[in-house]
This record gives structure tokens, C-alpha cells and sequence, in this order.
């Protein structure tokens, strides 16, 4: 096993996740938390950490329905994270626009702008449907790396 | 000497943790999950399309009969359509487990269909839907819904005033 291949094995353990939250209500980003701060759902089981920095992130999780006004804000930190990363999109509102679809104030769907690889939908999605979505996510992360 | 008692229990139940990814997750019985649409039992009055707030439910008449679809990547789980829903065709699941891949994003719909039927009096076309009989008195029997559900909506009106004025006399 080469070098590089045995730092591919050791990176893949342990993606960081990151969050943004683009115009989100708060209730994904309650449910985001709980993921990892209640022991009970307890995400960092599967290697995985908020991270504070967009730059330390493997897995970014999009939460919000997209508003006009933080678009150019998401767009910039989402480009801060390095290649390659996983985008989750959490709850309806980044999936499909939800209850707010169709406003003019709003951009959902995301995936015009973000290159989103897996959908949570839920309003918002329980702790548990995160967690599959993440462990989609650090499949498709294991692939591209 | 609480500590001691959480100690105890710690030691005798394990950790807190739930095993999710690698084992079921506990789910409420009256969780609010993914709905589920039973075309047999719809009466097509297409009220749950009306108080949907997310615009999930689209009811279509089509050439083959009314499709019903709920897509429930916008679907906010809020129960409505399941509160007014009158013949309770429509129900939400314990089912959580939605997270997909972006290229499945567009197949998460609940899909149903009311075909069209000849009628068995005057054999015009008419959509299968369930009688809406839910204020008959006294209550249709089984092979009285039946009966009235093979007929069109002319053939049904014409039925059931038949049958009040009968069980007036």
C-alpha cells in the first residue's frame, strides 16, 4: 500500500461536517444540532464533527429555503470549502422551496446554484433522518475521495 | 449518594446512545411520516389538494381517470389532508426513512389513480371514485356501496334519492 493510499484510508474515517444555514427557519438547524450534541443521536459515532471553518469541512449540510439576500454570502462559503465535498440538502425548503415555494423572495430549489448530492426531506427531518442522509453522504464521500 | 443510583442504572442498562445506522430506530406509533394514498377508498373530492399548504398533493383529470400525486420532497408532514380527508383514503405512515440521492429527487412521489368506468345502468363514462355517502341514513351496506359505486355520478344521484324517499315512506 502506497503512501497516498494509506492516508486515503486514514482521512476517509473521519469527515467534518459543516453547516450553512441559508435563510432556514432554525428548526433543521435544531435538529442538525441535536445530532451531534445529545448523546442519544450522537453523529460523532460515525467519525464525523462540526467543524467551525468552512476550510476543515468534507460534508457541508445546506439548511433554508435560500432567500435572495444570503445567496451571494452562501455561495462564497460554499467555495471556501476545499474539493471534494458532499452537499446535503436538509429539510424541504432547500429541496423544494416547501411552503415558501414559488415566493419571490426565495431561490429554492438549491440545486440550480449548489451541486446538492443528497436530500434530507422532512419539516424538519428527525435526528435520525439526518444521520442516514449523512451516512449516504459519507458513502458518496468515500467514492470521490 | 444520586450518583451512586446513576451509576448503578448506567452500569445496568448500558449506554444511552441509540444504535441508529446499524439497528431500527424506536418510532412513535402516531408518528407523522410519509403519506400513503388508497385510490380505492377516495371519493376525488380533491379537498386534500385544497389544504395542503406546501402544494404537495396534485389531483389531474386525465384520459385514463384522476391521478393523484403527492411529492413528498415539499411535503411538510402536517396532517391536513389526513384531518379532512372524509373517507380517510388518505394516511400518514410511521415511515421516516426519506433521505435519497439528488438523481431520485423527482421519483419521491406518491402516485394513485382513479380510472374511468362504464356505468352499469345508463353506460356512460364515469370516474371509479368511492359514493360519497358518508350523511346516508340509514348507512349503505356493502353490496348497496358496491352497487353504487359501478354507476355515474347521474346514475348515483338518481339512486340514492330513490332510496331516501323509500326509507321515508
Amino acid at each position: 500500500m502506497s503512501v497516498i493510499e494509506r492516508l486515503k484510508t486514514m482521512a476517509t474515517k473521519s469527515p467534518w461536517i459543516y453547516r450553512i444555514n441559508a435563510g432556514s427557519c432554525n428548526g433543521c438547524d435544531v435538529e442538525m444540532a441535536t445530532c451531534a450534541l445529545i448523546p442519544r443521536y450522537d453523529v460523532e459515532r460515525l467519525g464525523c464533527q462540526y467543524c467551525g471553518s468552512p476550510r476543515h469541512a468534507d460534508i457541508v449540510l445546506i439548511s433554508g429555503p435560500l432567500t435572495r439576500r444570503v445567496l451571494d454570502a452562501t455561495l462564497r462559503v460554499f467555495d471556501e470549502i476545499p474539493d471534494p465535498k458532499v452537499t446535503v440538502a436538509v429539510g424541504v425548503c432547500p429541496i423544494s422551496g416547501g411552503i415558501f415555494r414559488e415566493s419571490y423572495a426565495v431561490l429554492a430549489p438549491i440545486d440550480q446554484y449548489f451541486p446538492v448530492d443528497v436530500n434530507v426531506p422532512g419539516c424538519p427531518p428527525r435526528p435520525q433522518a439526518i444521520i442516514e442522509g449523512i451516512a449516504q453522504a459519507v458513502q458518496i464521500w468515500r467514492e470521490r475521495l | 449518594m444520586n450518583f451512586l443510583r446513576l451509576f448503578a442504572r448506567n452500569l445496568r442498562e448500558g449506554p444511552y446512545t441509540e444504535a441508529f445506522p446499524f439497528a431500527p430506530a424506536p418510532t412513535a406509533k402516531r408518528f407523522r411520516g410519509k403519506i400513503e394514498f388508497d385510490a380505492e377508498t377516495c371519493e376525488g373530492c380533491r379537498l386534500c389538494e385544497r389544504v395542503c399548504p406546501a402544494g404537495a398533493i396534485k389531483m389531474e383529470r386525465t384520459a385514463e381517470g384522476m391521478t393523484f400525486d403527492c411529492w413528498h420532497d415539499t411535503c411538510v408532514f402536517c396532517g391536513n389532508c389526513e384531518f379532512h380527508c372524509p373517507t380517510k383514503s388518505i394516511h400518514q405512515t410511521a415511515d421516516w426513512h426519506l433521505a435519497h440521492r439528488q438523481e431520485d429527487k423527482y421519483r419521491m412521489v406518491e402516485h394513485g389513480l382513479i380510472p374511468f368506468q362504464v356505468c352499469t345502468e345508463c353506460g356512460s363514462k364515469g370516474l371509479a371514485t368511492a359514493p360519497a355517502a358518508g350523511s346516508a341514513n340509514p348507512p349503505l351496506t356493502a353490496e348497496e356501496f358496491q352497487h353504487v359505486k359501478s354507476l355515474c355520478p347521474k346514475c348515483r344521484g338518481k339512486f340514492m334519492r330513490a332510496r331516501k324517499t323509500k326509507a321515508k315512506a
